[in-house]
């Protein structure tokens, strides 16, 4: 330990607020050097004399004071607490005053009014709820119309009207049983191979529908057209309709038929099975 | 002062009986006048009603207060700059020098005027550390609260206060 470390600490020393353990090692060394022991002597006498310096008493005339303020002081903050509450009630008569009754009734009518055309417009969205529901109505019209007229085309003579009537199918979302009947009835009897290949497609469309399935099972043996033939093994393939299989071999069993169509035939037993 | 602080203003009334001549003489250190010293005893314990909600009884109570005294004694020394410590001082010693004289040696009482006068010569921050340990015997620990620094800052601060006591105290005794 250094004297100049020692000498910083001696106010502590004296001050008694050193630890014991610096405390013990600053002793050591006090005893062992005379330089910071006369050091000691020097600031322990100026820190002894201070000690000595007398402080006058306040005079009494201070108590007296503080007990006068804390009493003001108490009073103030009733007064306060008083004055708060005053200006509460003020603000709150304000409210009261003609003027300001005048803002508040003008700004109430307002809101009424508000209100109102507030019902007003809702009630006048009734109509047009009314107006929707003619719509769907006329909608769902149009589409039973266009399925009468569907049905009506199929049994035209002319062949392009035919196939017009097969591709409105496309057009009606919700098909019933009529339409698939009519439909059967094309793909087995029509005369036009074209037609036949059209409502084929439009058939494999609404394979979702046992009927609709049950129904191309059956056309299979009905088919004289190679063409038609061949689609409709394309058709089974798609929708893996193992029931076709039957049919199938009762047409390759058949003499007339095509040698094309029979290898297409095989395959396709071959796919399924 | 927890109590105060709740709304018991009547125990501020104990504080005061307790601490005020603490409060005096720290006062009456720093500013070397005793009228000036009552006048901010006052002031202090009114601050003390006043933000009251202020106190959080982390510190000790004397923390805050030296804490707002030394605010005070800032606000006066600002507003009245010609407020100096010693020619007050010396008027005062006066005072209490005639009851001293009856029971010591007129050279002892030589030397504490000198002490005094000594101390009054030292810069603000160095008589204050001085008072606070002092006089006031607060803890180093204590003594950096208030001053809002380290206890390792207060204890540098001491040790050089007390060199420079013992210069200025040479130089007037010559």
């Amino acid at each position: 330990m250094n004297c100049d470390n020692v000498k910083e600490q001696l106010p502590e020393w004296l001050n008694e607020q050193l630890p014991a353990a610096e405390k013990a090692v600053l002793d050591d060394h006090l005893a062992q050097c005379p330089d910071c022991q006369q050091e000691l002597s020097a600031t322990r006498q100026l820190w002894q004399q201070m000690g000595k310096i007398r402080v006058p008493e306040p005079r009494p005339e201070l108590r007296m004071q503080f007990y006068a303020m804390l009493d003001e002081f108490k009073e103030e903050e009733k007064v306060q607490q008083r004055s708060t509450w005053a200006v509460w009630v003020q603000q709150l008569k304000q409210w009261w005053e003609p003027q300001q009754a005048l803002r508040l009734a003008y700004s109430l009518l307002l809101l009424g009014v508000g209100a109102i055309a507030g019902y007003w417009l809702q009630y006048r969205q009734t109509p047009t709820m009314a107006y929707k529901q003619q719509i769907d109505t006329l909608s769902t019209q149009v589409e039973e119309m266009r399925q009468m007229m569907m049905l009506s085309l199929l049994e035209n003579p002319s062949a392009t009207e035919r196939l017009r009537a097969v591709s409105y199918t496309k057009e009606i979302t919700d098909v019933d049983g009529r339409v698939i009947d009519a439909l059967l009835t094309t793909l087995n009897n029509d005369p036009n191979v074209n037609v036949r290949l059209v409502t084929l497609e439009a058939l494999a469309e609404l394979a979702n529908d046992a009927r609709v399935r049950e129904g191309l099972v059956h056309s299979l043996t009905k088919q004289e057209s190679p063409l038609v033939q061949v689609a409709l093994a394309d058709v089974m393939v798609q929708l893996q309709e193992k029931k076709s299989i039957k049919p199938m071999r009762q047409l390759l069993r058949r003499e007339d038929t095509n040698d094309l169509v029979k290898s297409k035939l095989e395959q396709t037993i071959r796919d399924l099975s | 002062m927890l109590k105060v602080k709740a709304g018991d203003l009547d125990k501020m009334g104990l504080l005061f009986e307790r601490y005020h001549r603490e409060l005096f003489g720290y006062l009456y250190h720093m500013s070397g006048r005793p009228d000036v010293s009552e006048d901010i005893v006052q002031t202090v314990f009114y601050r003390m009603l006043k933000y009251r909600h202020t106190f959080t009884g982390e510190g000790s109570f004397r923390s805050w207060m030296y804490h707002l005294a030394r605010n005070v004694l800032v606000d006066t020394a600002q507003k009245n700059k010609r407020m100096a410590y010693h020619h007050d001082m010396v008027e005062y010693d006066e005072k209490i020098g005639g009851d001293l004289a009856a029971d010591e040696p007129l050279q002892k009482e030589q030397e504490l005027a000198v002490l005094q006068e000594a101390l009054s010569g030292l810069s603000p921050e160095h008589r204050e550390v001085l008072v606070l340990s002092r006089f006031q015997e607060l803890k180093y620990e204590e003594i950096a609260r208030i001053l809002d620094t380290t206890e390792g800052a207060i204890k540098v601060r001491v040790h050089r206060a007390m060199n420079e006591l013992k210069k200025i105290y040479l130089r007037i005794e010559q």
